[in-house]
């Protein structure tokens, strides 16, 4: 038996897993999280803060309160620091108390919407 | 004790009199006003309270009493505090930066900054003290808030530093605790996040041959695998192979398992297939959660269980020849067969749950 990874789109992994008696399996393998994929793959319009992958309800509110209720607001914030995903985890964990996975997963996440999208 | 008034004209005239007198106050003879008692009881009484040092008999009655104290006091006390006394200058204190400055300081310390504004302006303020909070070798307190002058940045010259002999700022002696947060990495997510996959999903083969992943803890994997996986991605189209083993029983090959597919493992298996399927009817009752773990990764431990796993086969092919009853090894063998289909939708249904589909040839009959 033998394994195939093929790196098909931008988090997926595309994984063939061929048996000694001919079965053969397919699997798709991600590294992000379902709301980084929705959050990355479209203009974010007015979305809410909650909808940034890493942006939970509690964290969320934090940010409401400092005026950061719409998720292009943080974008505002991520691009004034100029797309530094350190800085910007730096200020986010200030701002709202988020933890360094929350908040990276949170800096990715508007790093790759830029990519796409700016 | 404090049981003078403070306010001696609430007394009558007699009362102060009284008092005064009832306190050894030599009282001027004849009747005078009140004031002047008044003023007696004040300079002699109302000053013990205080415990000031008791003034001098000889006195003015028209004097202001606390007057002179009070001003004393201001006197007295510690030295005048120049603004200048403790010299801060704008160099070393971030706060007081504007914000070109403070954008100018960034940038000589090679830092790109965006723009300072309000809502950036404290993270880059952070910034730079720590990058002046690192290159001072002294054993100088970091500069916080209450900054202490430099000479190699002080932009404003030592002048001030040196005018005054008595210096304030030596008198801090041990640094102060910097508040500046440390932070952290976000490297774990990304880094480890692809490696995990990997394992993962070879994880998943290893589950149909050997009822292995149970208790796959998440640790950091192991640097063989590491080394493995981190081949296959390396290459520029993403596409890699592991090591292509023999396809047994096409071609003409022996169905023998000569070595297993397991490379960090490498581990032998001289018995042949219906013992090995016979050894996972023995294993899986003690690896029943392994479906719902499909997710794990461990090739260290994978190492241990297939270790294990050798030994229980082997004891159970010892177990099997001390017994050499055809009888029994034929009910054995039907037993098998009914615990290796329920198996195989065991793991399919897990590979369901997980979310990842199966394509075709699902069900393979029998391994």
């Amino acid at each position: 038996m033998f394994v195939i990874k093929h790196r098909s789109a931008d988090s997926w992994f595309m994984v063939f897993v061929v048996f000694s008696d001919g079965f053969i399996l397919l699997s798709r393998m991600s590294t992000t999280s379902q709301k980084h994929r929705d959050f990355v793959g479209e203009p974010m319009g007015d979305k809410s803060v909650t909808a940034l992958s890493g942006i939970g309800e509690s964290l969320g509110k934090k940010l409401e309160e400092q005026g950061f209720d719409k998720a292009y607001v943080v974008l505002g914030q991520f691009l004034l620091l100029r797309k530094d995903t350190e800085m910007f985890t730096e200020w986010l964990k200030d701002a709202s108390g988020a933890n360094s996975r929350q908040a990276g997963s949170c800096a990715q996440c508007l790093r790759e919407w830029c990519d796409a999208f700016l | 004790m404090a049981e003078f008034l403070e306010d001696p004209s609430v007394l009558t005239k007699d009362k102060l009199k009284n008092e005064l007198a009832a306190n050894n106050v030599p009282l001027p003879s004849g009747e005078h006003k009140k004031e002047v008692y008044v003023q007696l009881y004040l300079k002699n009484l109302t000053v013990l309270n205080n415990k000031k040092s008791p003034p001098a008999d000889t006195f003015s009655s028209d004097e202001e009493l606390p007057a002179p104290v009070v001003s004393n006091k201001s006197r007295s006390g510690r030295k005048a505090t120049k603004k200048t006394d403790k010299p801060r200058t704008e160099e070393v204190e971030v706060t007081d930066l504007t914000d070109e400055d403070l954008k100018q300081q960034l940038a000589k310390h090679g830092v790109e900054s965006g723009p300072i504004v309000a809502s950036t302006r404290k993270l880059y303020e952070k910034k730079l003290q720590k990058l002046l909070d690192q290159p001072p070798a002294e054993p100088e307190a970091p500069t916080d808030v209450t900054a202490l002058p430099k000479a190699d940045s002080n932009q404003n010259g030592n002048t001030n530093s040196d005018q005054y002999s008595d210096k304030e700022d030596e008198e801090i002696a041990a640094p102060e605790p910097e508040p500046v947060p440390v932070v952290e990495k976000p490297v774990r997510s990304r880094g480890k996040a692809p490696v995990t996959v990997r394992t993962s999903s070879r994880r998943q083969t290893k589950v149909v041959e050997e009822i292995v992943v149970e208790e796959t803890p998440k640790k950091a994997s192991e640097s063989v695998v590491e080394d493995i996986l981190a081949n296959e991605i390396s290459t520029p189209t993403g596409i890699s192979a592991t090591c292509r083993r023999p396809i047994r029983g096409a071609a003409g090959r022996p169905l023998k398992p000569s070595e297993y597919w397991l490379d960090e493992s490498r581990v032998q298996h001289s018995i042949h297939t219906e013992s090995r399927s016979y050894s996972e009817s023995f294993s899986r009752p003690g690896s029943a959660v392994s479906s719902s773990k499909a997710t794990a990764r461990r090739g260290f431990l994978s190492v241990l269980l297939k270790l294990l796993l050798l030994v229980v086969v082997g004891g159970s092919l010892y177990y099997a020849y001390q017994n050499l009853d055809a009888d029994q090894i034929n009910t054995l063998k039907g037993l098998l067969d009914s615990v290796i289909v329920p198996l195989q939708g065991a793991v399919d249904s897990a590979a369901t749950y997980l979310g990842i589909s199966s394509s075709s040839a699902t069900e393979s009959t029998g391994k």
